[in-house]
């Protein structure tokens, strides 16, 4: 499996996020807090949950500490890492 | 049962659907006086593989009215509760203020809740070999999630509950609703039901039950024929249908154009067998609803029956006005709007109080359609095909009875008889 980069991570990411709340895809930064993207805790774990599927991974319970897109990228690119192994 | 005195009166100052027969109120209006059917071949891409291949679906599209957030997290019973609830509000000219809102709640009918989110997770697990659901499934699927999600809409922190007793589940919730507001829990109540179980699995388990009609091959719209001696079961249906319930000092308060007062309610169980209707069970539940009325049987001029097209449910229904009326039941007439909008199970019972709402409002009893061969042993004045004006309706009646047992009549009083 090719392991994708983390901006490509993050790429994908914001899509995700720009399809699930309506917003464009341009207003997202990576280093915006998913708060002020508009998302509460249940949309966290959809968006959680639309990556595993992506990405093919699995992300832990006890591993889902996140602020910000930033973090998700990190995590995820993390797991890819990982679970390829 | 006791006549309460300090008992406030209940009028009905907003209404809504969605609807086998249109969205607004003045289609549901034109479509059901003009005797059209919302009875059609079913839309969806599993109709091969039913018997019975028709349902009365209602025409709603969810991203219409909703952003992709909002209805993703819904399922198709909530977002066209939700959207319903909107319009009702926005009908009954009601502000939603602070003050109002701890006064005000929502009771809801469903029969089954999210089942298309249930029979999505399950074909995602058993037939897709998933390993595990969406997120939202327990949130989407759960009997409560559409009242949720419209307390959550308008900030209700009212009394918010849901009824489940199958086909009179919304009945039941207006009633309910009714007594919150006589009784002095709530100045305010939307009250209602929703359902969409046109699934492949929903249906296959009514198929199973061998209730739902035969097709009509030559005219698959006329499929289901109350009354009728030809009639051979009912036909699905989905929507919603909400009212806005609200004292009458509330409502002549701030000027609220008024629909017609919800008089008396009343509830009894069959206890006699799970599907079978019990004549006893009808007789005892349209007795309860004209004895909180506090009228004489006699002053009811119209009923709108359960009139599901089940062979046994016409007779039944039938017998239970006899029993309940007397001689008065020759003189009252009755109909089954379900020959025109299906059976929308959990739904039905709002909808066809709706209806009752519009014939008090027009002086116009609504038809039973398909009505070619008539029963024997259903021998009242069933309004058959054409509806009917007459001079002034003062006084109407509608009936729910359901798989269950639990039977609910409401009561419908012009305001100003």
């Amino acid at each position: 499996m090719t392991i994708p980069t983390i901006d490509e991570v993050t790429q994908a990411l914001s899509k995700m996020v720009a399809d699930k709340m309506d917003i464009d895809v341009a207003t997202i930064q990576s280093d915006s807090s998913l708060q002020s993207l508009g998302l509460d805790s249940l949309d966290i774990f959809d968006l959680i949950f639309s990556a595993e599927d992506h990405f093919k991974i699995k992300v832990p319970n006890d591993q889902i500490k996140i602020e910000s897109l930033h973090d998700v990228s990190l995590l995820v690119h993390k797991l890819i890492i990982e679970q390829s192994k | 049962m006791t006549n309460i005195s300090n008992r406030r009166r209940v009028v009905i100052t907003g209404l809504s659907v969605v609807s086998p027969l249109g969205n607004t109120i003045d289609e549901l209006s034109k479509n059901i006086f003009s005797g059209i059917s919302g009875i059609k071949l079913l839309d969806e891409e599993f109709v091969d593989q039913l018997d019975c291949k028709i349902a009365a679906q209602a025409t709603f599209n969810p991203a219409d009215h909703f952003t992709k957030h909002t209805y993703s997290m819904l399922d198709r019973t909530s977002q066209m509760a939700l959207h319903t609830s909107i319009e009702a509000v926005k009908d009954a000219g009601l502000e939603i203020t602070d003050q109002l809102k701890p006064r005000m709640g929502i009771y809801l009918g469903t029969g089954m809740g999210g089942a298309h989110s249930m029979e999505d997770g399950y074909i995602r697990l058993y037939r897709d070999g998933a390993s595990r659901l969406k997120p939202f499934t327990v949130l989407m699927g759960m009997n409560n999630a559409a009242a949720a999600a419209i307390a959550l809409e308008h900030k209700l922190t009212g009394p918010n509950l849901t009824f489940s007793t199958a086909c009179s589940s919304s009945a039941v919730a207006i009633g309910e609703a009714s007594r919150q507001i006589r009784h002095g829990y709530a100045d305010v109540m939307l009250a209602g039901g929703s359902e969409a179980l046109l699934t492949f699995g929903t249906i296959k388990a009514w198929e199973a039950l061998r209730t739902l009609a035969t097709q009509d091959e030559n005219d698959l719209t006329s499929s289901c024929k109350p009354f009728s001696a030809d009639r051979t079961g009912l036909v699905l249906g989905e929507g919603a249908a909400i009212l806005v319930l609200e004292s009458y000092e509330h409502a002549t308060a701030r000027g609220a154009n008024i629909y017609a007062e919800i008089l008396g309610y009343g509830s009894a169980s069959d206890s006699t067998h799970i599907t079978q209707p019990s004549v006893n069970g009808q007789t005892a539940t349209i007795q309860a609803a004209i004895l909180d009325a506090d009228i004489p049987a006699e002053a009811i001029q119209y009923i709108n029956a359960h009139g599901t097209g089940t062979m046994l449910n016409d007779v039944t229904e039938s017998n239970a006005i006899k029993n309940t009326f007397g001689a008065h039941a020759y003189d009252l007439s009755l109909s089954s709007t379900k020959s025109m909008h299906g059976h929308l199970m959990g739904a039905t019972g709002a909808l066809e109080a709706i209806i009752t709402t519009l014939a008090v409002n027009t002086n116009t009893l609504p038809p039973t359609t398909n009505l070619n061969n008539p029963d024997p042993q259903c021998d009242l004045d069933y309004v058959p095909n054409v509806a009917r004006a007459i001079p002034r309706l003062n006084y109407a009646m509608s009936n729910s009875f359901a798989f269950g047992g639990t039977g609910a009549s409401l009561v419908f009083k012009k305001i100003n008889p």
